[in-house]
């Protein structure tokens, strides 16, 4: 009955706070993409002509089915991340498509007209090595896989496995390739570095080792890459330092060692310290190779032989080229070459394989982007045409993971972005004024000069804005002549400018493999993008806006700290978020690693922020560094303070800066890195403000706020990670003084611990392994009935300890990160958003999450709307502010304010990208977007009209009386 | 006197950053354990009226968050391989079908039950098939419903009501019922009486005016003349 009474409170408090989507407001403000990483392997369904299948296995571990002729997903299935959900190889035959995960951990098989899952099976322990379609008779029923020590044979309908064998000699034999030929037998391949090369068969039928032979090769160290088989079985290697090829027949018995055939022979060489790659094509599984095949002589070098007879000859030389493909369709296989053509662009040839002649009109253009990076993949889907002739499409991969399919002549069908998949930090930039927005804007800045000049100023300005809703009325009426088709909403960067409520924005990310994007945050239109070459993959990136656009004429800045996580080495990349341009200012060079950066609200003369970086030494480097930045500093050094943590000594310290640019050390703080680990700081956001210093309790009296500036959230996991006595802590130290406000552990629980710092709380969440669940926890300061210095915080002159209150909730569903909403002022409510991993994006009312939630009801607690304490959170659809457009593997949330206080924009990043708008309280200051215009509109209508109907009776009747 | 107006503190460490960075992902499981202990989580799941093909390509199996993933085949079954023994929550997440969760416990010899999950009694068991038997509850009901506005909403609003309904009786009554009838007119004032069955019982709001004016017995006198005039009137 308690129970009831409890879920009423809940589901009537629910009627006040619930901010959740309508179904008419779909794809209003809202948009998502959806990515898929960066593509190992792409396959183009052959199997039927029509078919416009593209399978492709990512990264990302994402095995995905693209269309071909829009670059749209048809189905996307995401493993788990890490190595474990890892593709290793993907091979296709027909309608199925056969996947090993996890360094051979899994065999799948997918359905891939409808992305079911036909089977998986699991394979024995042992790193994967390779794995093959096995075909008898022009008919595939096999696959074989190979790991280190053992080799194993299953069913292609089912995925029983057949037979498994251990190959011999595994111990010194590295076994690397395998390959079937279509004639009931498998090889394997294995080799003795710099000794020979072991080639083992086995039966199809029952894995009975048939042949099993040893070739002398002193020169091969690896048979991946430089080896590839060609023709009716025979192995074919390039050696870069004896400059040769070797073949050797793999069934014959007679022939005891390779057959080296030097390059001069052909007129050819290996560029020095460049491996040769040997590609060769398979049309059919079922069958053996073709005996046409490209070796790479260097990077710009590409040459098709062909094998006949037992001798090689050249049959086309493409020099310079960039990339070769093959590609086959029917029983033609053509190859397809990229060569440059000017500087900018690379044409894409069409050649028969066999011949190496070329195809006449088959040359696709392809423009290089400059801001992009060089072509590194070609994938070619080639089809028949009706006059016999072979057509085809290519897709071309670059070193940004852009991908990029054309057709001929060269027109881009579609275009992806693969970079994003992978978004490492990211900052919303508002957008410029227009010149009109400037000039008006620019009337309240100036100082009054007289009144005519003011009266004349105001007539302009409304004149202007006369002038303009006049340009947009006629816009209107011309867009409205046109076919709808036509009117195309195309965003370009000269149109952007800042909409009536600041409601779009640019949105700067960051990807990890170091493209920038600007982004419009209306559409999810693309503006700029670059990239960045020779960024380590394993850099960290911090994004700063050192200026934002509110300063005309000087343009927005952004600044990029650019930091090897290795070497701690950075660099700074300064450039425009509104257009992508770098800057031509000049970067002050970091020569030792960068600890800690720091932007200061201090501004020089062009109103740039200061953004401080300090190294490892404590020095202090000033970033811009002029005269007068120099001298704005030196006044207020005694009054900058800044912390550094070093997790692996688990000490915190806090220094301050001296007037010459170097620092003392102020504080210290030492969590004993044996016990525990610190997980992750927090502050607080920069751009949040506190409206309310206290809450109203329902006694009328005020309970105010403990609002430190400084204080910063440290959370610790133990080191003992057993069940019973790990534990998870949390710090509260103010930034200044060092001082502990407050610590609290919570025993029998371990990480991941997500968690918001803002205002005077902090809400966290980490895993009870006692009762196997997440627990929610939050923390809220007050000072107290009384404030001790309304006027200013400082950190110095703190007597009295806050009073802390703490709650603890459990949520029914595990997190994948954790936001809170923010908006312009902070008068609006705040709700935390909660990524889960089914994607869905959980808006939940900080209202639940209330230290002060009674667990008996009373008047008072009534009157403070406080909902009674239940220990379960409740998790209701209707707060899923992303509905179904769910969000893959959702790494981070976003939220910016808007004009509008009701408002917050959030941009949740993943795998996927979805933007879209929040309304914590409703929205109080804009009419709802389902205002009933007509009815309000009509009400007036019809009530002018009973007016003038009324008054014309009444003077009827009056002068119906007068004649009486 | 030292002024510290503006005190400024650094908001994020970068190493910081980088940790999130390495949260973000669970790193591989420190060594590889054999095979021999690890486990197959086996079921259905069948969604009422709705063809496998239409859902499945979206959806997957979460086992304890994404520490085990697991696809769903063509017929609507699944499997999750290898995972140890334990106790998990098994979810089917799709962005269009409902599904509830299912406790999973797994004994160090794969002996398996499932049960209904409950956070708060957690080792309450509620028994549920195993292999699982996952029926979905319908789509997910992501929206919220406009308030619409129609002409019965409006009326049946009890303010409305309120207002209308005597509305009615004060405008339509005289014209229904004839007044210059005398026989009706004798019939009213009779059911007037009626409902004034005791004429000399002093009235509550008479007495009250009384009571607080005494001192303007004139207007009260008046008062007293107007409520007489007022029958005859009628």
């Amino acid at each position: 009955m308690a129970w009831l009474v409890v879920r009423l409170a809940i589901s009537v408090s629910l009627l006040y706070t619930a901010s959740a989507v309508f179904e008419d407001q779909v794809g209003k403000f809202d948009w998502r993409q959806q990515f898929i990483g960066k593509v190992r392997f792409a396959l183009f369904d052959t199997h039927s002509q029509a078919s416009k299948k593209l399978l492709v296995a990512t990264d990302k571990n994402v095995f995905a089915s693209l269309n071909s002729r829009t670059g749209d997903l048809f189905w996307r299935h995401v493993d788990k991340t890490g190595p474990e959900g890892h593709i290793d190889v993907l091979l296709m035959y027909g309608q199925d498509a056969v996947v090993v995960v996890g360094n051979g951990r899994l065999l799948r098989s997918w359905e891939t007209t409808v992305g079911g899952l036909k089977w998986e099976t699991v394979l024995d322990t042992g790193s994967f090595q390779a794995a093959t379609l096995v075909g008898v008779q022009d008919y595939v029923k096999h696959v074989a896989v190979l790991k280190k020590s053992a080799i194993s044979l299953h069913d292609l309908s089912s995925g029983s496995q057949i037979w498994v064998e251990n190959l011999p000699d595994s111990d010194t034999v590295q076994y690397q390739t395998i390959y079937s030929g279509g004639n009931g037998l498998v090889f394997v391949l294995g080799v003795v570095p710099n000794s020979h090369i072991v080639i083992v068969e086995y039966k199809i039928e029952d894995g009975e080792i048939m042949n099993k032979k040893s070739v002398e090769a002193a020169w091969m160290s690896s048979l991946e890459n430089s080896c590839t088989v060609i023709s009716s079985g025979i192995l074919l290697c390039a050696d870069q330092i004896t400059q040769s090829l070797y073949t050797l027949p793999l069934q014959s018995a007679e022939q005891k060692e390779m057959r080296q055939i030097h390059l001069q022979t052909l007129d050819l060489e290996v560029a020095s310290g460049f491996q040769p790659v040997l590609t060769s094509t398979r049309p059919n599984p079922a069958q053996p190779p073709l005996s046409e095949f490209f070796l790479q002589l260097s990077p710009d070098h590409h040459i098709l032989l062909q094998l006949k007879d037992g001798l090689i000859a050249p049959l086309r030389d493409f020099n310079p080229s960039y990339l070769a493909a093959f590609a086959t369709s029917g029983e033609r296989t053509v190859a397809a070459v990229m060569s440059p053509k000017n500087d900018t662009a690379c044409s894409i040839n069409l050649f028969s394989a066999d011949t190496g002649r070329r195809h006449l009109d088959t040359t696709i253009i392809y423009h290089m982007d400059p801001n992009g990076g060089k072509p590194n993949r070609l994938y070619v889907h080639a089809f028949l045409k009706k006059d016999d002739s072979v057509g085809y499409r290519v897709m071309v991969q670059t070193e940004d993971h852009t991908l990029t399919f054309l057709q001929q002549p060269g027109r881009v069908v579609w275009m992806r972005e693969e970079a994003l998949a992978d978004v490492v930090t990211m900052e919303m930039v508002d957008l410029p004024f227009t010149g009109t927005q400037a000039e008006l804007e620019g009337e309240f800045g100036k100082k009054a000069d007289g009144l005519l000049p003011m009266v004349l100023k105001r007539l302009s300005s409304q004149f202007i804005l006369l002038q303009a809703w006049l340009a947009h009325l006629w816009k209107l009426f011309y867009d409205a002549r046109k076919p709808r088709s036509s009117v195309k909403n195309e965003v370009t960067i000269d149109i952007l400018s800042r909409d009536e409520f600041n409601l779009q924005k640019m949105m700067v990310m960051v990807t990890a493999s170091g493209k920038l994007f600007g982004i419009d945050s209306k559409s999810g239109t693309i503006l700029w993008k670059q990239y960045l070459e020779n960024i380590q993959p394993n850099s960290v990136f911090k994004l700063i806006v050192q200026r934002t656009t509110a300063h005309f004429p000087h343009p927005p800045q952004c600044t990029l700290l650019i930091k090897d996580k290795d070497t701690g080495l950075g660099s700074l990349y300064v450039f425009n978020p509104i257009f992508g341009k770098k800057s031509q200012i000049s970067v002050p060079a970091l020569p030792r690693p960068v600890l800690q950066t720091l932007l200061l609200p201090v501004i020089d003369q062009d109103y740039a922020k200061v953004l401080l970086l300090i190294d490892d030494q404590y020095k202090v480097t000033a970033f811009p560094s002029t005269k007068n930045v120099l001298q704005q500093l030196q006044d207020t050094a005694s009054s900058i303070f800044f912390y550094l943590v070093d997790s692996s000594q688990g000490k915190l310290s806090g220094f301050r800066l001296r007037k010459d640019l170097s620092t003392e050390l102020i504080w210290e703080v030492v969590i004993p890195a044996e016990v525990q680990k610190i997980v992750a700081v927090k502050g607080k956001r920069a751009n949040e403000h506190v409206h309310s210093q206290g809450r109203v309790m329902g006694d009328r009296s005020v309970l105010y706020k403990y609002l430190n500036p400084n204080l910063l959230a440290v959370i610790t996991e133990s080191t003992d990670t057993h069940q019973e006595r790990s534990f998870v802590g949390i710090f509260l130290i103010d930034g200044v003084t060092g001082r502990i406000v407050h610590e609290a552990v919570q025993r029998k629980a371990r990480g991941p611990v997500h968690f918001v710092h803002s205002e005077n709380w902090v809400v966290y969440v980490y895993w009870n392994s006692k009762f196997r669940r997440n627990e929610f926890s939050v923390l809220e300061l007050f000072e107290g009935a009384e404030l001790y210095n309304s006027t200013v915080f400082s950190s110095l002159d703190r007597p009295h300890p806050p009073q802390v209150l703490q709650q603890s909730y459990i949520f029914p569903a595990p997190i994948s990160t954790l936001e809170a909403t923010l908006t312009e002022k902070g008068i609006t409510s705040r709700h935390l958003l909660v990524g889960l991993p089914s994607g869905n994006i959980l808006s939940l009312p900080k209202m639940f999450l209330d230290p002060r939630r009674p667990e008996v009801v009373s008047e008072q607690s009534r009157e403070e709307n406080l909902i009674p304490y239940a220990p379960e959170m409740p998790i209701r659809e209707e707060w899923f502010i992303n509905y179904n457009q769910t969000v893959s593997r959702v790494r981070g949330i976003y939220t910016a304010p808007s004009g509008l206080e009701s408002t917050c924009l959030v941009v949740a990043y993943g795998l996927d990208i979805y933007q879209t708008r929040v309304f914590p309280s409703k929205q109080f200051d804009v009419l709802k977007d389902d205002y009933d215009y007509v009815l309000i509109s009509s009400v007036l209508f019809g009530l002018f009209f009973a007016t003038m109907i009324s008054k014309r009776l009444a003077e009827v009747k009056l002068l119906n009386r007068a004649w009486r | 006197m030292k002024r510290l107006l503006d005190v400024y503190v650094a908001l994020q460490a970068l190493f910081a950053l980088s940790w999130c960075f390495s949260d973000a992902e669970p790193g591989p499981v420190a060594g590889s354990p054999s095979n021999g202990d690890r486990f197959k989580i086996e079921g259905r799941a069948i969604v009422p009226g709705v063809k496998t093909q239409d859902w499945i390509s979206t959806a997957r199996i979460l086992v304890e968050g994404e520490e085990y993933v697991g696809f769903l085949k063509t017929d609507g079954s699944f499997a999750v391989n290898d995972v140890p023994s334990g106790s998990y929550v098994v979810e089917i997440v799709s962005p269009s079908f409902r599904f509830d969760p299912v406790r999973v416990d797994i004994t160090s010899k794969g002996k398996m039950r499932s049960r209904l999950v409950n956070y708060i009694k957690t080792s309450e068991v509620i028994r549920q098939p195993y292999p699982l038997q996952i029926r979905s509850s319908g789509p997910h009901t992501y929206f919220m419903k406009r308030e619409t506005w129609g002409w019965t909403d409006f009326l049946m609003n009890p303010m409305v009501m309120m207002m209308v309904l005597p509305l009615l009786i004060i405008v339509l009554l005289p014209k229904v019922v004839n007044t210059n009838d005398p026989e009706m007119r004798k019939e009213m004032e009779q059911s007037m009486n009626m409902l004034n069955p005791n004429p000399e019982l002093p009235d509550v709001s008479e007495f009250m005016t009384k009571l607080f004016s005494k001192g303007s017995s004139k207007s009260s006198g008046g008062n007293k003349g107007s409520r007489s005039v007022a029958p005859k009137r009628r």
